[in-house]
């Protein structure tokens, strides 16, 4: 019988069947709620740990979550719960998590909204996690023991991460306990676990492969103060380079959005900005990763998508389309970017598919880019983001309203 | 008549022109050729001062694309190998012209160190690796075609792949007082070849080995080339030993190892160019890099110029055992991986 290991709360070794029943009964204390202090107290500990100093130094990444889980944060995102009238919310129960093995954080951002809504929960942590995906474990366990008891006991009997090897018997068995099951990591992980069946009641919620690109308005651009400029080339890097472009967030495409000579002035002007960021960052590819660079470069060349490649050193690769509707979408390497000019984002929107996430976008007003997602009309794009926050994680992701959908309402008439 | 002729001025001279024309030749018959060196902004008329000026592509290109520079009607052989990054398979297009060139250049090339009859030879190999064509493996395909230098073929592991003493030493008992040839691949070799002729001490002192597939299963065992040298030396007599580099990708060349061990060399028809990976331009003597295989047979595809993803550094330019550059490779370049949220990689769930 496949064994499951307990990262966290750390614990011996427990077969999938114990853990389900362990984790159906109702904790000590009582029944968590929606926003249970418990648990608020708990995350905000663990919070503070993710802000130390020496972890956010080591990894800024956990620094970013530290902030997403501070105290008024949180009160702020379940103040988006409360309802009016006669509809009560409550947790859904027991929700099954697969986080994807190569983002080391986004486990904790979706664990954290399930647990604030009240929720039961096991996340399967991927055997492979390594750095900050450690080090967020270790500030967990830390946290439970520098909570009161009444709180550790609490969170110890309601949630859970765990290492396991692949199993049928495993996945199948908490895919069928859950009542709502997150699947993050694309849409080959969707595929896999959709093998399982769920309880009728019970839905997923998943996060498929998605594709990002970014615009900039050449009118905007002109507009500009130097500094602006600078700034706009820094937030782009942080956007792309942070986790070498794969990102679901991650611009992979950059529209110039203007007159011709602008854009090729502001294209240039951008790319020179770009290139010397990457040098001020002292910004390191590895060569496996400058071949593969050439590989889909050249590869999107051959495919006849690409009139242009330009190299500004290993770090940054510019592909001219030869027509912005044949944007590639899939990851080409860390700093590669298809460059192409439109008129008017209103020409952007026949390209635009289901699978596009985040627009980040630089020069626009709040008007257009409300009429751009108007024109838009849901039919793709979940998110408009100025340049410097593709990455920034929101309650509200790909679309969805994360507590409204880790809580469900009961209805009440006298 | 030797290959290994040229000196590196020479080599410049008589190559550099003809890889010109190859380049030209690729672009006017291969469109996504033409549409890679186009992007990069290279003039048809471009001129090439130097070998090293040449654009390369990566060799992975001939795993993601199709590039041919002959029609459809004239692909005699289609080659694929499926590699060690597990990245698809390379597919090699060979007209009739190009699969006779590179079969004879390899003779050419081997002539060198084996003469020019065909000897006895030893495979250390299973004879399974060639039974079954369907699944033919790049190591299936190597002793296949290294078995055609030879004659009077004895594999050294039995069909349960277990070293067969007897048929060794019955081989040598029949050959071994005269000059033979030994071909595997390097771990092989050490693993049944060595280890039982140290075992049983068999007599190799007249063989020629041929050996190629790099070092890295051999590290385990700290047996560099030198140390591979020494103890065959030692314990079997064997000391004609010659390493060689080539791929799938540019079949018909490969850089073949001097006598004195340690360094490759070029065949006239090919040059090697060590690139530095952050500048991409040409390493010093000594300086290691990416090695760039460059060669004049590949007409029915554009692979005379491509990058490998391993790392090497040149030894010296004409101061070997035989004229040109000489080299060492050192490794491969460690793969390209990305942390990101889709399933860069695969099978990550369930």
């Amino acid at each position: 019988m496949t064994t499951l290991t307990q990262r966290f709360p750390l614990s011996d070794a427990v077969s999938v069947g114990d853990l389900v029943d362990e984790l159906r009964a109702a904790p000590p204390g009582g029944r968590l709620r929606v926003g249970d202090p418990r648990i608020v107290e708990f995350v905000t500990k663990f919070a503070r740990k993710l802000l130390a100093p020496a972890t956010a130094r080591r990894f800024p990444e956990l620094a970013s979550l530290g902030f997403f889980l501070r105290k008024g944060e949180i009160a702020k995102a379940l103040s988006t719960l409360d309802t009016s009238g006669s509809a009560l919310r409550f947790p859904r129960g027991l929700v099954f998590h697969v986080p994807p093995a190569n983002v080391d954080t986004i486990f904790v951002y979706s664990w954290a909204l399930s647990a604030l809504a009240g929720n039961h929960n096991v996340v399967r942590v991927s055997s492979r996690s390594a750095g900050a995906a450690e080090a967020v474990l270790e500030a967990l366990n830390a946290a439970l023991s520098e909570v009161d008891a009444s709180v550790a006991e609490a969170v110890t009997a309601t949630q859970r991460m765990v290492t396991y090897d692949r199993s049928d018997e495993v996945s199948g068995a908490l895919s069928l306990a859950a009542d709502l099951r997150v699947i993050w990591g694309g849409d080959g992980s969707v595929a896999a676990l959709r093998k399982y069946p769920l309880a009728p009641h019970a839905r997923d919620l998943t996060f498929p492969d998605r594709s990002s690109f970014a615009v900039a308005s050449v009118a905007g651009w002109q507009r500009a103060s130097a500094e602006e400029r600078r700034a706009a080339a820094e937030g782009f890097y942080n956007d792309s380079y942070w986790f070498d472009q794969a990102a679901c967030s991650s611009p992979r495409a950059v529209f110039w959005v203007g007159d011709e000579p602008g854009a090729a002035a502001a294209g240039s002007e951008f790319r020179t900005l770009l290139a010397s960021v990457l040098a001020a960052k002292q910004h390191v590819t590895e060569p496996a990763m400058a071949v593969q660079k050439r590989v889909s470069a050249y590869g999107a060349a051959v495919d006849g998508l690409v009139k242009e490649i330009a190299f500004d050193g290993n770090g940054l690769a510019t592909l001219e389309l030869t027509d912005p509707a044949i944007l590639p979408r899939e990851w080409l390497g860390a700093g590669t970017f298809a460059n192409a000019r439109v008129s008017s984002l209103s020409d952007l929107v026949p390209i635009v598919l289901r699978k596009d996430q985040t627009v980040s976008q630089f020069g626009f007003t709040a008007e257009e880019l409300t009429a751009f997602a108007h024109e838009l009309a849901g039919r793709g794009v979940d998110r408009i983001v100025p340049f410097g926050s593709a990455l920034t994680f929101s309650a509200v992701w790909d679309g969805y309203d994360l507590l409204h959908e880790f809580s469900r309402l009961v209805t009440v008439q006298a | 008549m030797s290959v290994f002729t040229r000196s590196q001025a020479d080599r410049e001279a008589l190559l550099l022109p003809e890889l010109a024309s190859l380049t030209a030749h690729h672009r006017a018959n291969s469109e996504g050729y033409e549409r890679i060196l186009a992007s990069l902004g290279i003039a048809p008329d471009a001129d090439f001062a130097t070998i090293a000026d040449l654009p390369w592509l990566p060799v992975r290109m001939f795993k993601t694309h199709d590039l041919k520079s002959v029609p459809d009607s004239e692909v005699f052989k289609t080659l694929t190998s499926s590699g060690t990054t597990g990245a698809g398979a390379s597919r090699i297009y060979l007209d009739k012209e190009a699969a006779g060139a590179q079969t004879k250049q390899l003779g050419a090339t081997l002539q060198e160190v084996l003469g020019g009859e065909r000897l006895p030879m030893l495979m250390v190999d299973t004879i399974g690796i060639i039974k079954n064509r369907r699944s033919f493996s790049a190591r299936g395909a190597g002793v296949l075609g290294m078995a055609n230098f030879g004659r009077k073929h004895t594999y050294v592991l039995d069909e349960n792949d277990q070293p067969d003493v007897e048929a060794v030493k019955k081989f040598l008992a029949e050959y071994g007082d005269k000059p033979f040839l030994i071909f595997g691949f390097t771990f092989m070799v050490w693993q049944f070849l060595y280890e039982v002729a140290r075992d049983h001490g068999l007599d190799l002192s007249n063989g020629i080995l041929i050996h190629s597939g790099g070092w890295k299963k051999l590290i385990d065992r700290a047996v560099d080339n030198s140390e591979f040298r020494r103890r065959f030396k030692e314990d079997t007599g064997l000391t004609r030993i010659h390493n060689y580099y080539g791929m799938i990708e540019q079949i018909g060349t490969v850089f073949l190892e001097g006598p004195s061990g340690n360094s490759l060399y070029c065949p006239d028809f090919a040059d090697v160019v060590i690139r530095n990976p952050e500048t991409w331009e040409e390493q010093p003597v000594g300086e290691p890099g990416v090695i760039e295989v460059v060669s004049t047979l590949p007409r029915s595809y554009p692979g005379h110029v491509l990058l490998t993803e391993d790392l090497g550094v040149c030894n010296g330019i004409d101061d070997g055992d035989w004229p040109g550059k000489h080299f060492s490779v050192l490794g491969r370049l460690p793969k390209a991986e990305a942390r990101g949220c889709s399933d860069t990689f695969s099978g990550a769930a369930a």
